[in-house]
């Protein structure tokens, strides 16, 4: 899954109604949620996100702890997807 | 001072708490039998109960705090040490003593007061269990379940959080398995987890609790715009969504625990039915996440379905037809398996 990260920026955009501008603000390190992140995402914007993986990828974020800890950025939720992929 | 302990991120605080407590001291059982023989699963909307400032009702996805550390410690043979403390000081000496006597300790919580936690997650809700494992000076060592690694937390934050105020205050409140049993034969607390789980769902007669209560609470949502006008209307159902997605696990991350559950329940009883009835119940549990979903979308504004409220109100109802279908069944397969 080459360029994950970037499939996942721009679902996390349409998930969450960004515009470019702000979208560009954030690191594929950056916290996604949280008034740590660029972004300022919501718990509500969370569970956007997480609906969004599991339609796309067909992973699913199954409860609020492992949403605090696969948010934390692009690259710790694309690494996420990943070892999911990898064990289905 | 440090008691060697296996940290393990959970889905739920008090599940997971309650889990690691008992493996620390030999009893293997996981998150998932926890909750079903805790007979954690639960619904009940409850209009007369407000909450947040008294003013929006109370929904819960899950039985009351302390009913599955209850339920866990009749059926599994396990006696809790379980206090709380008027004095802070009282309660942190309490600590310090189980500490020094080489015993993990869980301790109720305020989330707000905890130091260690994202910004993003430190909301008011005082029934967090954490577990301390050791001191080190000034500093306690935690495991706390939301986490995926152990923290450290100062003594004066510690005690602050766990004497935080307001609804479920904490009051010191520690507890920790006095007497744990070498081995249990899990069938019988699984299979009265079971039962509790389909009494409590289809059987109380109180139109307020288990489906009947799904479907009333989904005839309420659907008259809110009516009844409230669109402002009050839209922070209701946000309202919801915070009960749903955000305190504690939700009724999605219930659901896909219990899901979890009655895959384990099928093994232990040798009942292949219930492993049908476990991808069915995670399956709801994805409905109830397209339920928040869309309530987050209401209460945000963003584009939405036409008439969202019926919308609303048609999932719910979905999710307790298929939730009343699958404890028809798992009861069927009891009486069954009991034969």
């Amino acid at each position: 899954m080459e360029g994950l990260e970037k499939e996942l920026r721009a679902l996390v955009q349409k998930a969450c109604d960004l515009d470019d501008a702000r979208m560009a603000t954030v690191t594929d390190d950056d916290p996604l949620i949280g008034p740590e992140s660029p972004l300022g995402l919501d718990s509500l914007d969370a569970l956007e996100i997480v609906t969004a993986v599991q339609r796309q990828y067909g992973v699913r974020i199954d409860n609020q702890n492992t949403s605090i800890r696969v948010l934390q950025s692009l690259r710790i939720l694309a690494d996420f997807i990943r070892q999911e992929k990898a064990a289905q | 001072m440090q008691i060697p302990f296996r940290h393990v991120q959970g889905a739920h605080c008090e599940t997971a708490t309650i889990a690691a407590l008992l493996q620390h001291q030999g009893l293997q059982v996981n998150e998932p039998q926890v909750f079903g023989v805790g007979s954690g699963y639960f619904f009940a909307y409850l209009p007369f109960i407000k909450v947040t400032d008294k003013k929006f009702p109370l929904v819960t996805f899950r039985a009351q705090p302390g009913a599955i550390l209850k339920n866990v410690g009749r059926r599994l043979g396990v006696k809790w040490h379980d206090v709380t403390f008027k004095d802070p000081a009282k309660a942190m000496d309490a600590l310090d003593r189980s500490l020094d006597a080489g015993i993990p300790t869980a301790v109720q919580t305020g989330v707000y007061w905890l130091p260690y936690l994202p910004g993003a997650f430190r909301f008011h809700f005082n029934a967090h269990n954490v577990i301390v494992y050791g001191r080190e000076g000034d500093e306690y060592l935690l495991s706390d379940p939301v986490l995926a690694e152990p923290v450290r937390c100062s003594r004066a934050d510690l005690q602050r959080a766990r004497y935080a105020r307001g609804d479920m205050a904490p009051n010191g409140r520690l507890y920790y398995p006095a007497v744990v049993p070498r081995q249990t034969d899990l069938r019988g607390p699984v299979r009265a987890g079971l039962k509790d789980a389909c009494f409590n769902m289809l059987k109380i007669p109180f139109p307020l609790i288990g489906v009947r209560g799904i479907r009333r609470l989904a005839k309420v949502v659907q008259g809110w715009p009516r009844r409230l006008g669109p402002e009050m209307a839209a922070l209701n159902v946000g309202h919801l969504v915070l009960l749903l997605e955000e305190i504690g696990t939700g009724g999605a991350g219930f659901r896909f625990m219990y899901g979890a559950f009655l895959g384990e329940a099928a093994g232990i009883l040798g009942i292949d039915g219930l492993s049908d009835a476990s991808r069915r119940l995670t399956a709801v549990g994805d409905t109830w996440r397209e339920f928040a979903l869309l309530a987050s979308r209401t209460c945000k504004g963003r584009k939405v379905v036409e008439r969202p409220y019926d919308r609303l109100a048609e999932l719910l109802r979905e999710c307790a037809d298929r939730e009343q279908a699958i404890f028809r069944d798992v009861q069927a397969l009891l009486r069954r398996g009991a034969a």
